[in-house]
């Protein structure tokens, strides 16, 4: 009873960070646009308020520039259990036009913290990453948390 | 104490660390640590044809993307000694105002959004689609848009383009009016701006704030009058005002909105006919432009070696605006709430901000310095 009540409550308010590691900006505007009222993020029970210590799901977008080489890893480190990674756009996977000759970049992410689900595009469009996000995360986050539990009992 | 805000926190959009000095609540000094989204573009650029580099330049920020592509194209157009066709030029003037239009929504809505303003907040950001959706309409993406090429543009639009754009900006100027009038009358916004982080005419000029930062604080000075097509072919005036506090800094972006969707009702209607596109031939040479970007002046210098680009500097206006946000409009702040409202009412954009900065280390020093002065 206890557990069915924990994954519904898991699956349906979804704390969200944006970790912006070193991108154009580009992928961190098309999430400013997923708050407007044509997209709506919150209807979907998805919160953002950009702080780490409270996310179940951090969105990560641009290359890894020196500066986050390890700050990352805190951050991954500070945020609770359970806990997904998405990472948006083509940078955090490849590093995209950076990853070149000169550029100062370190991609990609899932060197750093595991990744558990990655958006192409450079940006992607809105409602493909409002799309991604809620294929992969109520479903995701409800798993860990009953792994989690398991381990616990 | 000192109370230090970043790089990742609720109030900012991107990584910064503000570093607080304060007594009590109120703020005595400010000081900004970057750096945490330095990729080395100019770097990168360097030895590679402009096909590549102008998509470089369209990454350095994604906010005002679009402009950095268009002072790219006309630095080479000056180099090569070619310009635009008239009609290229006319469709680069309307992609400009709609990237404006979007990107002053943009930070408007997040000032509200630091004030708390649910409402307004959501408002200019839906008003802000409307601007999105005709940039989809007329390049075929939305932030990023590829839209530029040395010597014109890379597609023609014709008249249902031009008449979607109008449709759309119709609902702009309806939505605009609403909430025009819920920022000007109602009091609750006007108590958290009216007079807060204020910024004199003396200290934009000490601090070289550029933009709408700057025509807030009194400085008339908007380079789109030193532009050839705006020049030419436009009725224009820069929009300025006195004040120089946070009220004036978003009143003259919501302005600034107007007058922009004036100049694309002038361009659409007077667009001329003819090509979009003229062939360039790129000599070696050395070349400098500068333009009007939404957030102030956007200044490119390059030197070719035929079609390689040798050497590139790029200017952006945010460096300034953040430099005189943290050193004259931080000062005396009340509280450390609207500390963070007067940081977004400046318009930052990190990711074309990053420099390096260059540590002396026998003497211990730091600079950040020009790149053409780093041998």
């Amino acid at each position: 009873m206890l557990k069915k009540l924990k994954d519904i409550v898991r699956k349906s308010s979804i704390h969200v960070c944006i970790v912006n590691c070193g991108g154009c900006n580009g992928c961190d505007v098309e999430l400013v646009a997923l708050l407007s009222p044509r997209y709506d993020l919150e209807q979907y029970g998805i919160y953002v308020h950009n702080n780490p210590r409270e996310a179940d799901v951090l969105l990560v977008t641009g290359a890894v520039t020196e500066q986050w080489r390890d700050n990352l890893r805190r951050i991954y480190a500070k945020t609770p259990e359970p806990k997904i990674v998405v990472a948006v756009g083509n940078c955090p996977q490849s590093g995209d036009v950076f990853a070149q000759e000169g550029g100062r970049v370190l991609a990609p992410v899932s060197d750093f913290i595991p990744v558990d689900a990655a958006i192409p595009g450079c940006p992607p469009r809105p409602s493909e990453i409002l799309e991604a996000v809620l294929t992969v995360a109520p479903g995701a986050l409800a798993a860990k948390g009953r792994a989690q539990d398991a381990r616990k009992d | 104490m000192i109370l230090p805000i970043g790089p990742i926190h609720p109030g900012l959009k991107e990584p910064l660390r503000l570093k607080l000095q304060t007594q009590g609540e109120k703020v005595i000094k400010a000081e900004i640590d970057y750096g945490y989204v330095h990729r080395g573009i100019e770097k990168i650029m360097e030895g590679k044809t402009w096909q590549k580099c102008i998509y470089l330049s369209e990454r350095i920020c994604g906010i005002c993307s679009y402009e950095h592509t268009q002072t790219f194209a006309e630095t080479l157009e000056i180099i090569s000694g070619v310009q635009a066709p008239l009609r290229a030029q006319y469709l680069r003037v309307i992609t400009n105002e709609l990237d404006r239009i979007q990107s002053h929504l943009l930070a408007n809505s997040t000032f509200f959004k630091t004030l708390d303003h649910e409402t307004l907040f959501m408002h200019v950001l839906a008003l802000r689609e409307y601007a999105m959706d005709s940039l989809e309409l007329l390049t075929g993406n939305r932030v990023n848009l590829g839209w530029n090429v040395v010597g014109g543009v890379r597609m023609d639009a014709d008249e249902r383009h031009f008449n979607a754009i109008l449709e759309n900006l119709k609902k702009i100027e309806d939505g605009f009016d609403r909430h025009v009038a819920l920022f000007e009358e109602a009091p609750i916004v006007a108590l958290r701006a009216k007079g807060v982080g204020v910024m004199t005419k003396e200290e934009a000029i000490k601090g070289h704030a550029v933009g709408p930062i700057g025509r807030a604080s009194g400085l008339k000075h908007d380079l789109r009058e030193e532009h050839y097509t705006y020049m030419d072919e436009f009725d224009f005036k820069p929009i300025w005002r006195k004040e120089g506090d946070n009220y004036a800094r978003t009143l003259n972006r919501l302005y600034e909105v107007e007058q922009s969707i004036d100049l694309i009702k002038q361009a659409i209607e007077n667009m001329p006919k003819g090509d979009i596109r003229t062939p360039v031939d790129i000599p070696s040479g050395y070349g400098e432009w500068r333009n009007e970007a939404p957030r102030g002046e956007v200044r490119y210098m390059a030197e070719t070696n035929g079609d390689l680009i040798k050497r590139i500097s790029i200017r952006t206006p945010s460096i300034m605006n953040i430099d005189s946000c943290a050193r004259y409009m931080l000062k005396d702040v009340a509280t450390v709430a609207d500390a963070v409202s007067t940081y977004a009412s400046s318009d930052p954009c990190i990711a074309c901000t990053e420099r390096v900065a260059i540590t002396d280390i026998d003497t211990g020093k730091s600079a950040v310095k020009d790149f053409f002065e780093v041998k």
